[in-house]
């Protein structure tokens, strides 16, 4: 019994003493920290969300077998206002004539080839068989929205087909900046 | 009687064993005190000292400060924020302070995914305060970070260091008002309605801009 009790009070010396050495290895620590230099930060925050820009035609292929009209709605997929639309305006190479394309954009749809009772805005040039032309038209799609354009063809003979396919480059083709004060 | 008597011996004895232990063990105490109480001298002098406090407080300038940007960001276009930084503590702070901001989530608009693409962040500091309406400042400006991308001061060890900040390098009080804008770089071309990949269109974050001054250098006084 006393035995016992002997080792219990060694035990308890043992803990003293590791708790004075702790404290004793501690002190440094803090001294050290004392030398260091203090930093002092405060942190703000803001979110932000980007946009998206794309349109995309609903016929990119138009074959022509003979010449009448086609049109092909372009629709602005993205989330952030236009100022030009890109058209890469491929023609193939038919096997017999040499037929020629014009397009026109309107803002409405078309309606027994006219638009809004006009011709439309031409995009681009006259485009000749065999070719591929990029073009960029200013008559946009607002963000959701739609813009209406009509192939016409000339001296087909042979079955041909226009290729549209429909770019958007920032910052080039996006809406003018904006500079927001908050 | 014989038992009686010899029953009251035995607690004697062990009296006397006891008293004699306490008797060693106290002579052995005192003649251990005597020694270190010849071998100890004590003089005591004082002084008092308060610690400074290195302090450093956020605050809108003019308008709502840090918040959240509601719009669609398209490339060019600059969000400002306006934010006063001022040193409220009782030391002052080192020339110099440094600025990182992290996204959560990280992406493209603020880690490099998209090289040469996404947010860069410019900070300008007027001696007045700045005016809301216009984004101008009445007073003199000091650019203290040229336009730089996050991606590249996106973490605490590529915090990068402001340049030109005397007012807040100067003794307490002094307060910074601070314009910081927030830009989108981004060259991208989507095809057909198809964005390019990688891309910085289309993701969200929440930037924290973390500002860091440092203490005073160290002084020593002899007196």
């Amino acid at each position: 019994m006393t035995h016992c009790r002997g080792q219990r009070f060694m035990g308890r010396i043992a803990v003293s003493t590791a708790i004075v050495l702790f404290g004793a290895l501690a002190l440094p620590a803090g001294a050290t920290g004392a030398a260091g230099k203090a930093n002092a930060s405060v942190d703000g925050s803001e979110s932000v969300t980007s946009g998206t820009w794309g349109a995309k035609a609903t016929a990119s292929v138009l074959t022509f077998t003979t010449n009448v009209a086609q049109t092909s709605t372009v629709a602005n997929t993205g989330t952030v206002a236009l100022s030009a639309v890109g058209y890469t305006v491929t023609i193939s190479n038919p096997a017999s004539g040499s037929p020629s394309f014009t397009i026109f954009a309107c803002a409405t749809a078309w309606s027994g080839g006219k638009c809004s009772g006009g011709t439309g805005t031409k995009v681009g040039t006259t485009y000749a068989k065999n070719t591929t032309t990029p073009v960029t038209s200013t008559v946009v799609p607002a963000v959701g929205g739609s813009v209406y354009l009509q192939a016409t063809p000339s001296g087909v003979t042979s079955s041909v087909s226009m290729t549209l396919v429909t770019t958007i480059t920032s910052a080039g083709q996006l809406r003018a900046r904006v500079v927001t004060n908050q | 009687m014989n038992e009686h008597r010899h029953s009251r011996s035995k607690p004697r004895r062990h009296g006397r064993v006891a008293l004699a232990g306490v008797f060693a063990a106290s002579v052995g105490l005192l003649t251990t005190a005597g020694v270190y109480a010849g071998l100890s001298g004590v003089a005591t002098g004082s002084e008092a000292v308060t610690s400074g406090t290195l302090n450093l407080t956020l605050s809108p300038d003019v308008g709502a400060g840090f918040a959240s940007f509601t719009g669609k960001m398209a490339p060019g276009d600059t969000n400002n924020v306006y934010v006063d930084l001022n040193n409220t503590g009782t030391l002052a702070s080192a020339a110099g302070m440094t600025l990182w901001v992290a996204g959560t989530p990280a992406n493209a608009l603020t880690n490099g995914a998209a090289a040469g693409e996404g947010l860069t962040v410019t900070a300008t500091q007027c001696s007045v305060a700045w005016t809301l309406a216009t984004g101008a400042c009445s007073g003199t400006t000091t650019p203290i970070l040229a336009t730089r991308q996050i991606s590249t001061m996106n973490t605490a060890g590529t915090a990068v260091a402001l340049s030109n900040v005397p007012a807040l390098a100067a003794a307490t009080g002094q307060v910074a008002h601070v314009q910081v804008s927030l830009g989108l770089v981004a060259s991208e071309t989507s095809v057909n309605g198809v964005l390019p990949s990688p891309t910085v269109q289309g993701l969200s974050t929440t930037l924290a801009y973390t500002f860091t001054e440092q203490q005073r250098v160290g002084t020593a006084t002899n007196q």
